[in-house]
Formats: C-alpha cells, sequence, structure tokens
C-alpha cells in the first residue's frame, strides 16, 4: 500500500471543519460539539435519575432501572432511528438530524450514568445517611452535602470512561446523515474512491488521539494528586 | 399529535417478511463467527500483552489501545473500503462465488464480502476489550496458582490454559458476557458497509413501503429477544458461582458418617 496523503492534504479543513464557514457547522468540530452537549446532557439526567432512584425506592426504581434497561439492550443506531421518526411527529415539528443524535446518545449513556451513580452512592456506607438523618438532616440535604460530594470524585474515572465511548458512539450520526467526522470521511472517500485508508486512518489517528488522551487523563491525574498527598504527608 | 396507522401486513407478510428473516439469520450468522473469532483473537491478545518480552508486549498493547480507542462504524470503513481490496484475489473470488449455502431466501447471500469485513471488523474490536476483561480477571488470580502449577512440572502453556485461563473467565464472567451482547448489538454497525443484517432489512422495508415504525418495532423486538436469549444461555453455560460439588468440597462439608462411606 503507498501511502498519497495529498488526499489529507486537500481536503483537511473539509474533515475538520465541514462547511462551517457557509454557516453549516460539521467534521470534527461537529464531533466535538455533540459530543460535549451529549455527554454534558447525559450527565445531567444520569445524576438525576440516579438520585431519584436512591430516594424512591421500589416501583419508581424499577421503573427507571426497566428504561434503562430496554435502552442499553437495543442497538443505539435503533435508538437513533426511533428518535428520528418520534419525535418530529410528537412535537408536531421538524427536528434537525444533530439534535436527534444529541438526544439519543445522551439517553443512551444517562442509563450508564444512572448505574454508575447509583452503584457510587450506595458504595458509602448506609451509617453515612443515618448519621445525617439523625442530625436534623433531610434526605436530600444527606445528598447534597454527605453523599455526593464523596461519591462524584470517586466516579470521575467512571464517567471520563463512559465520555470517551460516547464520542465514539457520535460516528452513527452518519445514518442520519448529520455532517459529523466520520460522514464527511465517508463523502471524501465516495468522492476520491482510491484514498480509503488515508482518509480512515487519518481520522482514525483523530478519535485515537482524543479518546486516548482523554481515558489516560484520570490516571495521571490520580497518581499526580497520590504523589502530592504522600509529599503533604513527608512519605 | 398525528395518530398512527399501524399495517403489520406491510412488514410480516411476502418479501418484507422474508428479508426480516434473512436479516436476523445473518445477524445470528455473525454473530456467532464474530464471537468465535473474537475469542481466539483475545487470547492470542492477552498472551502477547501479559508476556514478559518487551518486543511482543508494547505491539500487542498498541494493537489494543488502537482498536479500543476508535470507533467501531470507522474500523469496518476502514476494513471494507482499504483492507479487502488488498485481500489475495482468490479468496476475494471464493468469497463472490456461488455456493450452496450463500443464498439466502430474498436474494440476500450469508457470505459476501461484507460479511467478512464485518466478521473481521467485530472479531478485531471485541477481541481487544475481551483481552482487557481477561487480564483484569487474570490480575485477580493469585501469583501463587501458577507458581504452584509451575513446580507441579506443568508448561507455561499449560499452566495458562488449565489453571490460570479458566480463573480469569470465572472472575470476569460478567464483563465478558457484556462484551459478547456488545458484539451482537454492534453487529447492527454493519448495515453501514452494507451488510444484509437486521437493520439493514428494517431500512429497505422503509424505502419498499415505507412502512418505518413497524419495521422498527419488529427489529427492536428481534435485538431484545436475542438478547435475552444470549444472555441466558451465557449464564446456562458459565462458569457461575464456585459450585461446591467438588470431592474436597463434600468432605469438608460432610460429618463423620458420610466421610467413612466416601473412604469405604
Amino acid at each position: 500500500m503507498n501511502f498519497d496523503l495529498s488526499v489529507i492534504n486537500d481536503n483537511w479543513s473539509y474533515l475538520l471543519f465541514g462547511r462551517t464557514a457557509d454557516g453549516e457547522i460539521g467534521g470534527l468540530l461537529l464531533t466535538i460539539l455533540m459530543s460535549l452537549s451529549a455527554g454534558l446532557l447525559a450527565l445531567i439526567f444520569g445524576i438525576l435519575t440516579a438520585v431519584i432512584s436512591w430516594r424512591f425506592q421500589g416501583w419508581t426504581r424499577r421503573l427507571l432501572y426497566s428504561g434503562a434497561e430496554f435502552i442499553r439492550s437495543i442497538p443505539l443506531i435503533l435508538v437513533i432511528f426511533w428518535l428520528y421518526f418520534l419525535l418530529p411527529r410528537f412535537l408536531g415539528r421538524n427536528i434537525s438530524g444533530v439534535t436527534t443524535v444529541i438526544l439519543s446518545i445522551a439517553w443512551f449513556s444517562a442509563a450508564s450514568v444512572m448505574h454508575a451513580t447509583l452503584s457510587g452512592i450506595e458504595a458509602l456506607s448506609f451509617g453515612q445517611v443515618e448519621a445525617g438523618l439523625a442530625s436534623g438532616m433531610s434526605y436530600w440535604q444527606v445528598l447534597r452535602h454527605i453523599l455526593l460530594p464523596q461519591a462524584v470524585p470517586n466516579l470521575i474515572p467512571s464517567y471520563v470512561g463512559l465520555f470517551v465511548a460516547l464520542i465514539k458512539d457520535t460516528s452513527l450520526a452518519l445514518v442520519v446523515n448529520v455532517p459529523e467526522l466520520t460522514t464527511v470521511a465517508n463523502q471524501v472517500n465516495s468522492r476520491t474512491q482510491i484514498y480509503p485508508a488515508e482518509i480512515f486512518l487519518f481520522i482514525g489517528v483523530i478519535y485515537f488521539v482524543i479518546c486516548t488522551v482523554l481515558s489516560e487523563l484520570p490516571r495521571v491525574l490520580l497518581k499526580r494528586s497520590n504523589q502530592r498527598l504522600k509529599f503533604a504527608n513527608g512519605i | 399529535m398525528n395518530s398512527f396507522y399501524f399495517d403489520w401486513s406491510g412488514v410480516l407478510t411476502g418479501s418484507p417478511a422474508a428479508w426480516l428473516v434473512a436479516g436476523l439469520v445473518n445477524t445470528i450468522l455473525i454473530t456467532l463467527t464474530g464471537t468465535v473469532v473474537a475469542s481466539l483473537l483475545a487470547i492470542v491478545l492477552l498472551l502477547g500483552r501479559t508476556s514478559s518480552a518487551n518486543y511482543a508486549r508494547y505491539p500487542v498493547q498498541a494493537i489494543i489501545m488502537a482498536f479500543r480507542n476508535t470507533p467501531l462504524l470507522v474500523q469496518l470503513f476502514f476494513w471494507y473500503f482499504a483492507v479487502y481490496p488488498a485481500l489475495p484475489e482468490w479468496f476475494r473470488d471464493w468469497v463472490i462465488a456461488d455456493h450452496w449455502f450463500s443464498p439466502l431466501p430474498s436474494g440476500f447471500r450469508c457470505l459476501s464480502p461484507e460479511f467478512v469485513c464485518a466478521c473481521l471488523g467485530l472479531s478485531w474490536f471485541t477481541g481487544a476489550f475481551l483481552a482487557e476483561e481477561l487480564r483484569a480477571g487474570l490480575k485477580a488470580v493469585p501469583a501463587a496458582q501458577s507458581e504452584a502449577a509451575l513446580t507441579q512440572g506443568f508448561s507455561h502453556w499449560k499452566t495458562f490454559r488449565y489453571i490460570l485461563l479458566p480463573q480469569a473467565m470465572r472472575n470476569a464472567w460478567q464483563p465478558i458476557v457484556g462484551q459478547y451482547l456488545n458484539l451482537m448489538k454492534l453487529s447492527s454497525l454493519a448495515s453501514g458497509i452494507g451488510f444484509a443484517e437486521i437493520i439493514y432489512s428494517t431500512r429497505e422495508i422503509e424505502s419498499f413501503n415505507a412502512h418505518a415504525i413497524e419495521a422498527y418495532a419488529v427489529g427492536t423486538l428481534l435485538y431484545l429477544i436475542l438478547g435475552l436469549l444470549m444472555g441466558q444461555l451465557f449464564v446456562f453455560f458459565g462458569p457461575g458461582q464456585i459450585k461446591r460439588n467438588t470431592v474436597a468440597a463434600r468432605v469438608a462439608s460432610s460429618g463423620w458418617l458420610r466421610r467413612l462411606s466416601f473412604l469405604s
């Protein structure tokens, strides 16, 4: 295989930015923006549902669990198709493909965030809840001031892992023709025909760098904070 | 809100039904082959990843990272557009030749270039994840286990095969099952390169008679059933909890009478 990097040279700005200059955000920029917004939504809804199912055990929790179970047991591609067809019908107006994909991925990932957060909260000893309640705090205050501040820092590595998976999932936006990185690469490949290896290796490297840096980050940070802790303790 | 008119006969009769059956067959086929190939790859990758030789460990580590940290869809495109045309011609001829097993009802095929690429993509992707799960399971096996096996005269390979791997699999069984289920769900991405599985069939129906919602409902149901069946199978054939039925356990738990009858 000989590599001919001229195809990258000719198309790199289309791959990175799509038609952003013409007002339609695309390429890597769209991938990043979609990941960030879907990640934020998934974090908010995941923690919210975890808190609700922690506070209201019984039917509420069972309902949330089965919702999460359902969404995790069908392929993400189907979730995207469902929302793509049903959302405009329910809302009575057109929804852009970008919004559909963001909502699908956020919903899909929120289920995992919920499970992770709930197990993080429940890993803390129940005596803390009892102590908080005995001191006259409400359940919400216990959660807000005692449980979440302890649980969330421990959960950061698993949140980052879920975010990396989410970034990779944004490539599925291809199926509803949203012009993110994978879609524009596919377009360039169909147009040029003879440079598939160069194009897909190029965007593979982009995804690889983003995902590797992100997934190694918590480990490096943790190591550094441990070292600082050791240093502070004089070890 | 608009009302929906469901017309199931547009999905469950005639050629749409045949497409769905063919899609289901292809999804099951790719799941089975992918599972087998991914497991074999995972063991090879695991051996390299845990090897003490740097020239084996570092490249394998890089391969695992590359497959884990890029989207499967991009990998599938790479296999399909870049690698497959570079494969030897006799192989490609064999893939597209008419075999007795390749035609499915309704003109779909089971052995096709798309099948080969989907199999490659899914196996390498899942294999890399499986290797890491197994490595985590292997870490939890006490070092004394392999030391004991080596002093008993087991070779390195036999220690791995009979002592370490079974325990690693038992330790990591839950995440391993999760990876296999994921392989089944991710096979839906192979519709992106035109592999005729369930999602491909539903899209065919959508463009054939516009019964998109019904087709997606059937597709969703098929995936739910497949996932449920696979989960049950893996629990049934899995290592499960540590069995209390070994001779040592029976001796330890039995009273003196049973112990006497065991000795006699």
